[in-house]
């Protein structure tokens, strides 16, 4: 029970350490505001502590677990979701997950596919030119936003794990993803197909991957990773079918519409 | 139709009460200015049989459209559209509607979305007139095919939509089936077995006559609904696939005090829209279908005849700029009755269009037509029979939205 109690706090303490590290990595990067928390964090003393921790036990939480997605013919497959998950472990959420935007830009969602934890919150502006009603008729979160342009909505809280289609019942074309986790280690790979998650603690991960242009089955894009308490564990998922395709809504200024 | 003008102005009431509650309204407008050249036979909108919307007499300096269409949201789930038009060749009303619909598209609360739409609208087959006010996107002038649906056809009634949404599924497109039922179109025909087809961005609107000697097309005769319903298909955005059939099941021997006739108009459309890689569109669509008119408004003997048209397009996105060809080839048939000389049409066009967007709100357009066509009817107006029209237009449009 004790053992138990002091893994989770350790856990923890990784976890909002490594989300500290994501954060940095992604703002070093020019990642977008839809990846990064934003504005003073309400657990922000907890992360330093968290941080100071990290580094205090460097030692105790230096593995990473790397990994790579390629398609058919070895090019890098960027924006797949990556998760890890421990296996057989109660993982319990890190305080309040970090808010989220999905934006809407040009008849699109930006970014086409977010991942977030369970319990997220997340703003849906409009920046388009014209007025969109946002919904999602998916089994992890039901809603439905009234037509509207700007920023006039209260974030809608994502407190189920699972898959979450977003549409917009003027213009049929915009699709959009929530992929809500309740994995403590998740991402979207970078645009040479790659994914780091640092001070993994050690033990057997469950690492699940998903794109909504990868048409493998299911049951091929999620495996079992041992993660050693030292180095990088590394892992490369090589795709057997070619990737959907599906082309940028092609916008004129001579196409006008409501 | 005094019903159906009843109904309209009753929406139109509804609309401005509304506004005036402050909805939310956009509205979009244009002003289209054009500089034509044509050697083309007397058009029918000024009293001849030509098959261009501009002619030898009749070209210059032109006012191509003008258009004000308005949306307005009355609640979330309920918009109404409204589009008014003038295009200066009526010596009537200068100004009158073309639409004017309710549309309710609730929320979908599974894969499957349905909406509906009630008022006059055009029915969904064109793939060239995806603009707002029917507004063709690849050239100024549409297709034989889609001016004749532009001339003769609104739909005057309900349309029911169901969308099955493929997302929600993994896969990227969607399947529709839609289905309507209609009155007040019972004279869609007339023009089609007077002058045969022809091409030009000018549709009838709901009040005023076409042409001359002008026709309203939008009035009850047989007190018979029509119908249509159609199926059509999206994949992964690159493709548009539509099927429709279409009968206005007017009865051949009806007729009005004043003697005018209703017209059995069916046929089927098919059409397709491809974008297969970033800068190219191809489109093509084809009807085929027949019309009647019956022996009590014009003798002894049924009119028949049998119509084809379709159209090939591919255009050219590059930048601000677009580049379109299409050819054209319709047909008629009269293979029964008298109504004049015989009817019997076969025809083709080449059209040429590009197209520049100077800012977000001017827009210039270039277009050439070549129409070749073969019309027993000209030798009764002192024409030949086969003739060659061409026209060319330079035009420079002007559009604004405001949102409040």
């Amino acid at each position: 029970m004790r053992l138990r109690k002091l893994f989770n706090t350790e856990n923890r303490l990784a976890m909002l350490y490594s989300r500290l590290i994501r954060l940095g990595h992604n703002l070093a990067r020019g990642g977008t505001a839809t990846e990064v928390a934003l504005g003073p964090h309400p657990f922000a003393t907890w992360i330093t502590l968290a941080c100071l921790a990290g580094i205090c036990c460097g030692a105790c939480g230096a593995a990473e677990l790397s990994v790579n997605v390629v398609d058919r013919q070895g090019h890098a497959v960027g924006e797949v979701v990556v998760t890890a998950a421990p296996v057989g472990v109660v993982v319990h959420p890190a305080g309040n997950p970090a808010s989220a935007i999905m934006d809407q830009v040009n008849r699109a969602f930006v970014p086409g596919v977010l991942v977030v934890a369970v319990g997220a919150r997340v703003e849906f502006p409009n920046d388009d030119s014209v007025s969109h009603q946002v919904y999602s008729f998916s089994p992890a979160k039901r809603f439905q936003i009234p037509l509207y342009k700007g920023k006039p909505h209260e974030p809608a809280l994502f407190d189920r794990p699972g898959l979450v289609v977003l549409g917009c019942n003027i213009h049929d074309q915009m699709v959009g993803y929530i992929y809500v986790t309740d994995a403590p280690y998740f991402g979207k790979t970078d645009g040479d197909g790659g994914l780091r998650f640092k001070d993994v603690a050690d033990g057997d991960y469950q690492v699940t991957f998903w794109s909504p242009l990868i048409a493998d089955a299911p049951e091929s894009l999620t495996r079992k990773i041992h993660v050693d308490a030292d180095g990088v564990t590394s892992t490369r998922l090589q795709l057997t079918r070619n990737l959907r395709t599906r082309p940028e809504p092609r916008l004129r200024q001579g196409d006008w519409e409501y | 139709m005094r019903c159906a003008k009843w109904l309209l102005l009753l929406l139109c009431v509804f609309s401005a009460r509304q506004v005036c509650a402050g909805d939310t309204l956009t509205v979009v407008g244009m002003i289209d200015m054009r500089w034509v050249s044509s050697n083309a036979e007397t058009s029918y909108l000024y009293g001849g049989l030509g098959p261009l919307r501009f002619d030898a007499d009749n070209d210059g300096f032109r006012l191509g459209r003008a258009m004000l269409a308005g949306n307005l949201r009355v609640t979330d789930l309920v918009t109404v559209h409204a589009v008014l038009d003038g295009y200066g060749d009526d010596p009537g009303n200068p100004i009158d509607l073309s639409e004017l619909y309710a549309e309710i598209r609730p929320f979908p609360t599974n894969a499957v979305r349905w909406s509906a739409r009630v008022g006059a609208f055009y029915m969904p087959v064109s793939l060239e007139n995806r603009g707002i006010g029917w507004t063709p996107v690849y050239s100024i002038t549409p297709s034989a095919l889609n001016t004749w649906l532009g001339e003769e056809f609104r739909t005057i009634g309900a349309e029911c939509e169901a969308r099955w949404l493929g997302a929600s599924s993994g896969y990227y497109g969607d399947v529709a089936l839609v289905a309507a039922a209609y009155g007040w179109n019972d004279p869609a025909g007339v023009l089609l077995a007077t002058r045969g087809f022809a091409l030009s961005d000018r549709p009838s609107t709901l009040f005023d006559g076409y042409g001359r000697p002008s026709i309203n097309f939008y009035h009850e005769i047989d007190h018979r609904p029509g119908f249509y319903t159609g199926l059509s298909w999206r994949h992964h955005d690159m493709l548009e696939l539509r099927a429709l059939r279409y009968d206005n099941r007017g009865n051949p021997g009806a007729t009005t005090a004043d003697g005018e006739g209703a017209w059995n108009t069916h046929f089927w459309s098919f059409g397709g829209r491809l974008e297969p890689a970033n800068h190219w569109t191809l489109v093509a669509q084809y009807m085929d279908g027949e019309t009647t008119i019956g022996a009590d408004s014009l003798g002894a003997e049924q009119y028949n005849m049998t119509f084809h048209a379709g159209f090939v397009l591919g255009s050219y996105a590059w930048g601000r700029q677009l580049l379109t060809t299409r050819y054209d080839d319709f047909g008629t048939h009269q293979y029964s009755g008298f109504f004049g000389p015989p009817t019997d049409e076969a025809g083709h066009s080449w059209t040429l269009a590009w197209g520049y967007d100077l800012t977000e709100r001017w827009q210039i357009l270039v277009e050439g037509i070549r129409v070749s066509s073969s019309f027993p009817p000209r030798l009764s107006v002192g024409e030949p029979l086969a003739r060659v029209d061409s026209q060319l237009q330079a035009a420079v449009r002007y559009r604004f939205r405001l949102e409040r």
